[in-house]
């Protein structure tokens, strides 16, 4: 692994899918038919992998990688690498485990399929276009696009329990507590929904076209959630404070919680080429160029260029950032 | 502007004269587009259309250019789109690249690009029916399926909010493409609901429109509306008359490629399948002489020309289809000198095709042909001597043949009939062959010659086959 560095300017952007992520044992890296990890510089293990990686599910003793195009997920151990290449139902899009049950969201199946350590496998029946799988207290929640439903499942036995109809054409749906935040470009609207009751908790006007939100905040007995949303069209990125139950931020001095009202302020950071993913620590990328940034108080630096859309992520020791089959880390 | 309508499957044809291809004109129109249109439809269109014509004509090399300027042309335009904070410009953009992507085979990153397009898109219908587009290109049917179910859902919606002809046309458009996607019953449901709506008064003012331009051209990129109606009914009337065919409804399916003529008279793939179809001999030729006019570089037409070559008939070559026929007839008698001066005044006259290029290495090895007739022939007036039998008895040989049809059946593919070097044969009895191989494919093909038989009325040899092999 290189050395700590500033910024990075690669070659152009590659369109070649690879993937990476971060594990609780190192970084996973997915690329060329290989499923590789590493510790800092060193390789841990090296094993098969598919031929078009899409994503990397983590989880706490496993991991799980889809190839999106073929159907196909290799659920690999984390300490030893070793694993099985499994077929899936058509278009494994997203995924999440849950102890050592893997979910895997099949979009143009419409099914959600469980994947039990013993080799078990159970499928349940979806709305159309299913693309996010998140988890809170325990249950799954699953957000259908074509259809703007947000289903309620229980892991086990695997069933669905409750549905609440939003809105369709959300682009990104991420959880935080028990609050579900969901962006929707066309509208230019965040709208939240209470995972207790299942129902609306308000919307907001964000930007211009939203794509991408991300907890970049856990909330804590000092601040509410940090909700960052990536408007490409604006040039922005969009900090706002989460959903605040009423007892927090009575707790936190504030009376701003109820979200909708306007009771925040929010922070924006100018990007000379419009960001469309936002993660932790400040990170955005912009897909078209293949450009990391980093803003910090309102000052945007580029990280690298010529980065592949999924070739990097964001650790607690910087970002690593998968290049030419090397892994660096920047920042 | 015009707005850009795909419609999901290779251009075919246009219009005809006497020593002109079809495709001719599609293509000059597409040249001329290109060279006066410097905006961003005009020209990803042109170059996108240039491609699949070229594909028709197997032209490879040259479609593949094209679909690489229209790669280069979205590309630049999502970069533009995103400077000027335009996402819906972007996202079509990057559809387009994605589309170009799939026509150059490079299914990772037509996927990729498919996928970023929906993140900002995933409302509009039009992103949808590129996304079925370019899945069905790589072979990706269910997705393809999926995505075409998404566009039609979406459109549908459209059309119940405001039934305009704009947004009729575009439900027809992926309801048409749903039909590529889907089992055989479904799709002929969906192709009958779209020529239906196609026919309907909904449409009389943009045949009103067709009729005043007296426009004509099919293509796979269509600008506006009334370009987009001609080619979606020219397409969904060809896929609709193939079903039925396929379905044994031979008057229906005539029909329908009927129709398809009444609008576009050198339809290639109507007049082939209505020589297909055809109840005598003359019309059989009749048909072929024109559909070969159309496109005298269809791989698919020359296979389908070859099964019912009527060698009683002469064939005057004097124009491109007509030497292209011409040309097979000489091969088809083992005149492999003739064969070889005809296909070479082609190539001249086409040097950047494909099909003639195959069809001259063919004519290259047609010794063989020669051989494989004259032993028919032998075989037939039992003029073999005692040595010449023991020979044939001993001997394997190796050539390359394509095979009538294929039936798949559990890892293992069973033929019974072909063509080599356009001597027609057949084994004693069907015969499996491990491995899963495409009827109309060049195999290579070991054999011994067991006897000369008929086949569809005409010499054919008997053979036993010992080992059957992809081509290298």
């Amino acid at each position: 692994m290189k050395g700590l560095v500033v910024a990075v300017i690669f070659a152009a952007t590659s369109l070649h899918a690879q993937v990476v992520a971060t594990t609780s044992r190192g970084v996973a890296v997915a690329d060329d038919q290989k499923l590789q990890l590493f510790d800092n510089s060193r390789m841990m293990w090296s094993s098969t992998g598919v031929s078009a990686p899409s994503r990397i599910v983590v989880g706490r003793d496993r991991i799980a990688l889809l190839d999106s195009l073929n159907n196909r997920v290799r659920i690999a151990d984390l300490a030893t690498g070793r694993g099985e290449e499994l077929e899936t139902g058509e278009t494994p899009i997203d995924g999440i485990f849950v102890g050592r049950d893997l979910f895997i969201l099949e979009r143009d199946a419409k099914t959600l399929e469980r994947f039990g350590p013993d080799g078990s496998r159970n499928r349940l029946a979806l709305a159309s276009d299913p693309v996010f799988i998140r988890e809170s207290g325990g249950m799954l929640y699953v957000y259908s696009r074509l259809e703007g439903v947000v289903q309620e499942i229980a892991p086990s036995p695997l069933a669905i329990t409750r549905r609440f109809q939003l809105a369709p054409f959300a682009s990104d749906f991420e959880v935080a507590g028990s609050t579900g935040y969901l962006v929707f470009p066309r509208e230019a609207k965040l709208r939240l929904i209470d995972l207790t009751s299942m129902k609306a908790a308000g919307d907001i006007d964000a930007g211009a076209v939203p794509v991408d939100v991300s907890i970049t905040r856990d909330g804590n007995a000092l601040s509410a959630t940090g909700v960052t949303i990536a408007d490409p069209s604006a040039k922005r990125i969009w900090t706002i404070e989460g959903r605040q139950s009423l007892t927090a931020a009575v707790t936190r001095g504030f009376i701003r919680g109820l979200l909708g009202l306007g009771l925040f302020a929010p922070r924006s950071s100018d990007f000379p080429t419009g960001v469309d993913r936002v993660f932790t620590d400040g990170f955005a990328y912009d897909t078209t160029t293949g450009t990391l940034y980093r803003s910090r108080r309102g000052n945007v630096r580029v990280v690298a260029k010529g980065v592949a859309p999924y070739g990097f992520a964001v650790t607690n020791r910087g970002i690593m950032v998968w290049k030419d089959g090397t892994l660096h880390l920047l920042e | 502007m015009k707005r850009l309508l795909l419609i999901a499957l290779m251009a075919v044809p246009a219009a005809a004269q006497e020593t002109r291809i079809a495709s001719d004109f599609e293509i000059a129109q597409m040249k001329q587009q290109i060279e006066r249109s410097r905006d961003f439809v005009s020209q990803l269109s042109g170059h996108l259309n240039l491609g699949d014509l070229y594909a028709t004509r197997n032209e490879r090399a040259t479609a593949v250019a094209r679909y690489s300027r229209a790669l280069e042309i979205a590309i630049a335009e999502r970069h533009d789109a995103r400077r000027d904070s335009d996402m819906t410009r972007y996202s079509t953009a990057t559809s387009y690249a994605a589309l170009a992507y799939a026509k150059l085979g490079r299914r990772s990153e037509a996927f990729t690009l498919l996928e970023e397009a929906i993140r900002f898109s995933s409302d509009s219908a039009k992103s949808w029916n590129l996304y079925a587009s370019a899945m069905s290109l790589l072979g990706k049917t269910p997705k393809a399926e999926s995505a075409a179910r998404n566009a039609v859902t979406i459109a549908a919606r459209d059309v119940d909010k405001s039934p305009t002809v704009e947004n009729r046309l575009d439900l027809a458009l992926y309801q048409y493409s749903l039909a590529s996607a889907v089992p055989d019953a479904d799709a002929e449901r969906l192709l009958r609901r779209v020529t239906e709506s196609l026919r309907s008064a909904a449409f009389d003012p943009l045949r009103r429109e067709i009729a005043r331009t007296e426009s004509f051209e099919i293509y796979s990129s269509a600008r506006g509306d009334a370009a987009a109606y001609l080619s979606l009914l020219n397409r969904a009337q060809l896929r609709l008359a193939a079903l039925l065919e396929q379905r044994g409804e031979t008057e229906s399916a005539k029909d329908q490629y009927q129709r398809v003529l009444e609008t576009r008279t050198d339809d290639a793939t109507a007049l082939s399948a209505l020589a297909r179809l055809s109840r005598t001999a003359e019309e059989r030729e009749r048909y072929f002489a024109a559909a070969f006019e159309a496109n005298p570089f269809s791989l698919s037409l020359i296979r389908e020309y070859r099964r019912h070559l009527d060698l009683k008939i002469d064939v005057a070559g004097t124009t491109t289809g007509g030497r292209m026929r011409a040309a097979l007839h000489q091969m088809a008698r083992g005149e492999s000198r003739a064969a070889r001066a005809t296909l070479d005044d082609l190539i001249q006259r086409h040097p950047d095709n494909e099909t003639v290029m195959q069809l001259r290495q063919e004519a290259e090895s047609c010794l063989d042909c020669t051989g494989l007739r004259q032993t028919i022939a032998l075989l037939r007036s039992d003029r073999l001597t005692p040595e010449q039998r023991a020979a044939l008895d001993r001997d394997t040989f190796v050539s390359t043949a394509t095979f009538d049809s294929a039936t798949l059946n559990s890892g293992q593919t069973v033929f019974e009939s072909g063509v080599i070097d356009g001597v027609p044969f057949r084994f004693p009895e069907p015969t499996a062959f491990t491995g899963s191989f495409a009827a109309g494919s060049p195999l290579r093909l070991t054999y011994r010659i067991l006897g000369a038989t008929e086949l569809r009325g005409a010499d054919a040899l008997l053979l036993e086959p010992l080992k059957l092999e992809v081509r290298r």
